[in-house]
């Protein structure tokens, strides 16, 4: 997995490529409790990531819950595969995805 | 009644042993089918019956007599025999018809007149009449193979053998080969043919042979051998099954190792990349995220072996897991993640137990 931070202010964009599995997951999950402080506008660009499992739709749900009570949180790039994953868990109606 | 008894035959060569213990009947009219991997003594099988190999041990019963005997005379059973041989064999200094009428003539001392006349009826049945007066070299593959089942059915045979009839032949010429002994089959002739060629297999037979571990290790009709087959080696090659077996022996087992096996797996069959997704999936959320964890808290659950299969034939994929202790069924939980995701995508789940859990997954495209 690949993770490519840009923080613009308030806004901090994470680039997130590779697996997103049981493995990887937890490594998400900390850059992301380390890098959530004062930001108000989240995006996880995922246009790279070939694969989620429930691990890592757990870390992306974690996130939605904290920017919501500090901003708001956008998912950007998802590709066929990955959506079909968010359709069937009913992530797409949880996440806000574009 | 049967017309042939193959009873314990056994046939060894110095560093092989291709047959082990044969035993079968074959019945009047019998279209058999003799398929299976390469080397599994389908040709020897043939070779022992009309003794063009000497068995080691056994006996054949045909029509009542047994050919295994030494005292039995051979070349007269042979001729209640017939032969086809994947490379035709035909005598090339002898034009066709000369091909057709030569074993009537000089075994069975059919008048040449009586003899010309039926070898070209027969040469008009396997659609070959005008090459009556050709050589075999001026003839194809898918001809001269006509010519050798003509010159067969010369001899007026109770059986013809026909081992690899298709093999050596351009793709193009099977058609009209298979199409004679198609033909032959519904004349009721009784036919014993060693092919890989399943399709024809399964139309023209009414009993498959399928050979392995040294004999006919299943016996049924082409519906019960192509689309139940009930043993697992018949199973395999009928279905073409590629199998990867991965062997979980502790909680904290190579998860980045057992992804890449399946990944190669994948890559090496050709498994479209949606489906190989799927079964890393059904392997992470059903194996890591449930089944191990659920071994954590009770201690129980191990060792697991999972089992993933693909079919070339139909292109689908299956996940067996099988693991101890008592009867855990990981799908209870309907509303866990993990779960939600591989009824989603599986087209089939299973659990059962019967002293140790079996989950079964179908994934299809």
């Amino acid at each position: 997995m690949t993770i490519n931070k840009t923080l613009n202010e308030n806004k901090l964009t994470v680039g997130i490529g590779g697996r997103l599995d049981t493995v990887t997951a937890p490594e998400l999950e900390k850059e992301l409790n380390d890098s959530l402080e004062g930001i108000t506008d989240l995006v996880l660009d995922i246009s790279e990531l070939d694969y989620i499992s429930s691990a890592g739709l757990r870390v992306l749900l974690s996130a939605q819950k904290t920017m919501n009570k500090q901003g708001s949180m956008t998912v950007t790039g998802a590709n066929e595969a990955i959506m079909e994953i968010f359709d069937v868990t009913g992530f797409v109606d949880l996440l806000n995805i574009q | 009644m049967s017309m042939i008894k193959i009873e314990h035959l056994r046939k060894e060569y110095p560093n092989v042993t291709p047959l082990k213990d044969v035993c079968v009947e074959i019945n009047k009219g019998d279209v058999i089918s003799v398929i299976g991997p390469s080397g599994t003594g389908k040709s020897t099988l043939l070779r022992c019956l009309n003794q063009l190999e000497e068995p080691t041990s056994g006996t054949v019963t045909i029509d009542g007599q047994v050919i295994t005997d030494p005292k039995c005379n051979i070349s007269l059973v042979r001729r209640k025999m017939g032969m086809v041989f994947q490379s035709f064999n035909l005598f090339s200094n002898l034009n066709i018809i000369e091909n057709v009428m030569s074993a009537p003539v000089n075994l069975l001392k059919t008048p040449k007149e009586q003899a010309y006349k039926e070898g070209m009826e027969l040469l008009k049945r396997v659609g070959l009449a005008e090459k009556a007066e050709n050589y075999p070299d001026e003839l194809s593959g898918g001809q001269k193979q006509r010519v050798a089942i003509a010159r067969a059915i010369a001899m007026h045979p109770e059986i013809i053998l026909f081992d690899e009839p298709t093999s050596a032949l351009d793709p193009t010429m099977v058609g009209e080969v298979l199409s004679v002994i198609r033909s032959l089959a519904k004349e009721g002739m009784t036919m014993m043919i060693v092919t890989h060629e399943m399709k024809f297999a399964r139309d023209v037979s009414n009993r498959v042979f399928y050979m392995d571990e040294g004999g006919i290790y299943e016996d049924g009709t082409p519906e019960q051998i192509f689309d139940n087959p009930t043993k697992e080696k018949t199973r395999i090659f009928i279905k073409r099954l590629k199998l990867l077996t991965l062997e979980i022996t502790s909680e904290n087992f190579d998860f980045i190792g057992s992804i890449s096996q399946i990944e190669q797996f994948g890559r090496d069959n050709m498994i479209a990349p949606k489906m190989l997704r799927n079964l890393e999936l059904a392997f992470e959320e059903l194996l890591t995220q449930n089944i191990l964890s659920e071994s954590k808290r009770s201690g129980e659950l191990l060792p697991a072996s999972v089992t993933i299969e693909h079919s070339e034939t139909d292109d689908t994929a299956s996940m067996s897991i099988t693991y101890g202790g008592p009867s855990y069924d990981p799908f209870v939980n309907e509303d866990d993640l993990s779960v939600t995701i591989v009824r989603k995508l599986a087209a089939e789940v299973s659990h059962s137990y019967d002293g140790k859990n079996n989950v079964t997954l179908k994934f299809s495209r």
